[in-house]
C-alpha cells in the first residue's frame, strides 16, 4: 500500500480526545523508585514465584523477558537484582497515577494496576490547552512526582490509544489526530491490534490482510460476516468511532472469581498441597462474601511442576458462599486429580455461575436451620478475620500450611522486612516510604 | 463532563449531623438532607463517600464513619483572658494529622534518616521525614538530593546572582557545605519531620 496514496479516515483533528496511560515496567519503575540505586541496574521482580513478573528496560536489554524462569534469567546476567513483588507498595504508586490523572478530568477508568484510560474531550477550555499539552502536562506530572516511567497514547477511542502508547515506550508519547488515523495504522501489525489473538491474526492473514489499516479499511459487512460483532466494533475504534466508551465505574460485576497461588517450592506432599486449594478456596469465598455474591459451578486446577495443569469442573448442589459447604467437592475433585507422588507448583479455585446472594429459595428438602447457621458463621469468621488478620480463623487443612522447606522465594519485600515502630504485618502506614541512605 | 458532586459541603453536613446526634444518619434522613428525590442517589452518594474513605461499611451493610468524617482530634478552642472558662472544644472542621502533615498525598513520601548533618535543623538520625517529590525548590528549603552519586538530606542555597552555583549547607559544624562537581539530582523537598517517642 502507498502511503501517499491512501486516504484519510477521517478529517477532524479530535472529534473526542481519549488518552491512555501505560507504565513503563511498571513494577520494576516502582522498586527503582524507592531504591534508587537500583536505577540504570538490570531489575527483576518475581522472586517469590521463581518466574519473572516484571523485568525493567535494563534487564529486557540483556534479553530477559517476563516469564522466564529465574535460574534462567540469572545465567544471562550475573548482576542480575531479583526482588520479591511487593504489591503494597505497587497499589499505592498504581492509585498515585490514577489519582494524578483525576486532577485533569473525572473520566479515568483504571483498567489495570499499571494501566488506565482517561477521557479529556472537551477539556481544553479548562486548561487553556491543546489536547496534546493536557496529555504530556500529565505525563510530566507523574514522571516528577512519582519518579516512574509512563508512556502515552492520545488519540479519538480507546482501541487507537492502547495502540498509540504501545508504539513508543518507554516514556513515549504518541498523539494520534484524526487525520493521521490511516497513516498511523499502516505502521501497526495486526497482532498489536487490542482485541484480536493469535487465530483470529491468522485468519486474517488467509485474507491477505497485513495491518492494522488493512483491516480498517474493509467494508463494514465484511468485518461483521468474519468476525461478528467483536470484529465490528474494533474496526469502528479504528476508524476512530468510539463505540467502547471509557467507563469510571468501579469493578462490580464479576463472571468468575478466581484464586491462585503458586507454591514458593513445588511440592508432592499431598496433604500441603490440599491444604493450599482449601486455602484458596476460602480467598475465594471472602472476596464472594464481600460482594455478596453465591456461587453454582466449581472449578478446581492443579498445575503440575513442568507448568503442564489439568482441571475439573462441578456444580454445587445449591449456590452458596460458605466454604464448608464447598469442602466436600473440593476433596472429591482433588482426589481425582492428584497423582501421588507427582509435583506441583499451584493450585487453583474458580468460581463461577455467580448470582447475587439475595432472595435465595430454599429447596424442598434443605435444611434452613443448618443452612442459616452456616451463613451466620461465614459472618463470624470474616468480623474476626478483619479484626485479627485474614485466615486467623481458618480451616483445620490449614495447618499443613506450614509444612515446606524455606527457600529464597519466602523471601519477603523490603517494606515488610522493616517495619516502623507501631507497623504490623498487617496495618502500615499508607505512604510509600524511599530506600535511601541520607 | 458530567455535573460534580459537591462532595465537601455533603461531608460537612454529615460531619455536623454527627457531631449534633452522634450517630449517622439513615437513607431517608440523607435523603431529606440533601433534598435528593429517590435513594439510590443517597446510594450513590455513599458509595462515593466510602472509596474517599469518609464512611465504611460493615458486612451487614451499616453505615459507620471512619474518623476521616468525625476527625480524629479535636482542636482546642483559644482561652478568652480573664474568663475562667474551660477551653471549649470548637466545633471547626477538623484537620487530621495526616492532612496536617501531607500536603500534596500523590508527591509524598517517607524516609527514615541515618546520618546527623541536619541535627541542628531538628532531623536526628532515625527521625521519619516526609518528603515531596516534583516540586521546585527555593534557598532555605530542605532537600534530599543525589550529589555526584551520594544520597545526602541538606539545606539548599542557590546564588542570587550566579543562578547555577547550588551549594548544599549541612546544619551541623562538624560537617562543610557541599557544592556539587559533576551531577545533582534533586529527590524531593523535606516538608515535615516525625518523630514518635515511647
Amino acid at each position: 500500500m502507498d502511503t501517499l496514496l491512501s486516504q484519510p479516515l477521517t478529517l477532524s483533528s479530535y472529534p473526542r480526545a481519549i488518552m491512555h496511560v501505560d507504565g513503563d515496567a511498571f513494577f520494576t519503575s516502582v522498586e527503582q523508585s524507592i531504591h534508587p540505586e537500583l536505577k540504570g541496574r538490570p531489575v527483576v521482580t518475581g522472586k517469590e514465584r521463581g518466574i519473572i513478573a516484571c523485568a525493567s528496560y535494563e534487564a529486557k536489554a540483556l534479553g530477559i523477558r517476563r516469564g522466564v524462569g529465574l535460574w534462567e534469567a540469572r545465567r544471562m546476567c550475573k548482576d542480575l537484582v531479583v526482588l520479591p513483588s511487593d504489591y503494597e507498595v505497587y497499589s499505592l504508586y498504581s492509585k498515585r497515577m490514577f489519582d494524578i490523572l483525576r486532577r485533569y478530568t473525572p473520566i479515568v477508568e483504571e483498567h489495570s494496576i499499571d494501566e488506565g484510560f482517561a477521557d479529556i474531550s472537551g477539556l481544553r477550555r479548562v486548561f487553556h490547552a491543546s489536547y496534546e499539552e493536557i496529555a504530556r502536562r500529565v505525563q510530566r506530572d507523574i514522571h516528577n512526582e512519582l519518579d516512574i516511567g509512563v508512556s502515552i497514547g492520545l488519540s479519538l477511542t480507546k482501541g487507537l490509544v492502547k495502540l498509540a502508547s504501545k508504539f513508543r515506550k518507554p516514556r513515549g508519547f504518541t498523539a494520534v489526530a484524526g487525520y493521521h488515523i490511516h497513516l498511523f495504522l499502516q505502521r501497526i501489525p495486526l497482532e498489536d491490534v487490542w482485541g484480536f489473538g493469535r487465530n483470529t491474526v491468522q485468519l486474517l492473514h488467509k485474507h491477505g490482510l497485513k495491518t492494522a489499516y488493512d483491516f480498517a479499511t474493509r467494508p463494514e459487512g465484511w468485518a461483521d460476516r468474519l468476525l461478528g460483532k467483536v470484529g465490528r466494533d474494533i474496526r469502528m475504534e479504528l476508524r476512530g468511532v468510539s463505540v467502547i466508551p471509557v467507563s469510571p465505574e468501579e469493578k462490580s460485576a464479576y463472571a468468575t472469581i478466581s484464586k491462585c497461588k503458586t507454591f514458593t517450592a513445588s511440592s508432592d506432599d499431598r496433604d500441603f498441597i490440599y491444604a493450599k486449594l482449601v486455602r484458596n478456596a476460602e480467598s475465594a469465598c471472602i472476596k464472594l462474601r464481600r460482594y455478596r455474591l453465591c456461587a453454582r459451578e466449581l472449578i478446581v486446577i492443579l498445575r503440575h511442576k513442568d507448568y503442564r495443569q489439568e482441571a475439573v469442573e462441578a456444580k454445587l448442589n445449591r449456590p452458596t458462599s460458605a466454604v464448608q459447604e464447598m469442602v466436600p467437592l473440593v476433596r472429591e475433585l482433588f482426589e481425582s486429580l492428584y497423582r501421588p507422588g507427582a509435583a506441583y507448583r499451584a493450585t487453583m479455585i474458580v468460581l463461577g455461575k455467580l448470582q447475587t446472594d439475595q432472595n435465595r429459595q430454599y429447596e424442598l428438602f434443605e435444611d434452613p436451620v443448618r443452612m442459616d447457621a452456616m451463613i451466620r458463621a461465614s459472618r463470624a469468621i470474616d468480623e474476626i478475620n478483619e479484626r485479627f488478620g485474614k485466615h486467623k480463623v481458618c480451616l483445620g487443612s490449614g495447618l499443613h500450611l506450614n509444612r515446606h522447606q524455606r527457600t529464597e522465594r519466602d523471601d519477603a519485600p523490603w517494606r515488610k522486612r522493616n517495619l516502623l515502630e507501631g507497623e504490623t504485618a498487617r496495618r502500615r502506614l499508607g505512604l510509600p516510604r524511599l530506600c535511601v541512605d541520607v | 463532563m458530567p455535573k460534580t458532586m459537591q462532595i465537601h459541603e455533603r461531608v460537612r453536613r454529615l460531619r455536623a449531623f454527627y457531631r449534633e446526634e452522634k450517630r449517622m444518619p439513615g437513607y431517608a434522613e440523607m435523603l431529606k438532607m440533601f433534598g435528593y428525590r429517590s435513594k439510590n442517589s443517597v446510594y450513590g452518594l455513599l458509595q462515593k463517600l466510602e472509596t474517599l474513605g469518609y464512611v465504611r461499611k460493615t458486612p451487614q451493610g451499616k453505615i459507620t464513619p471512619t474518623s476521616r468524617l468525625t476527625g480524629s482530634i479535636k482542636l482546642l478552642g483559644a482561652v478568652q483572658a480573664g474568663f475562667p472558662s474551660p477551653a471549649e472544644e470548637e466545633l471547626v472542621d477538623v484537620l487530621s494529622l495526616d492532612e496536617y502533615l501531607v500536603r500534596r498525598p500523590e508527591a509524598t513520601y517517607m524516609l527514615t534518616v541515618n546520618g546527623d548533618s541536619m541535627v541542628e535543623a531538628g532531623i536526628h538520625p532515625d527521625d521519619i521525614v516526609l518528603v515531596e517529590r516534583g516540586g521546585t525548590p527555593r534557598n532555605g528549603d530542605i532537600v534530599v538530593a543525589q550529589v555526584d552519586g551520594e544520597w545526602t538530606i541538606k539545606y539548599f542555597h542557590k546564588d542570587r546572582k550566579d543562578r547555577k552555583t547550588v551549594r548544599l549547607e549541612p546544619a551541623n559544624p562538624r560537617y562543610k557545605p557541599i557544592v556539587p562537581r559533576q551531577s545533582l539530582v534533586l529527590g524531593g523537598i523535606v516538608k515535615a519531620v516525625v518523630r514518635k517517642y515511647r
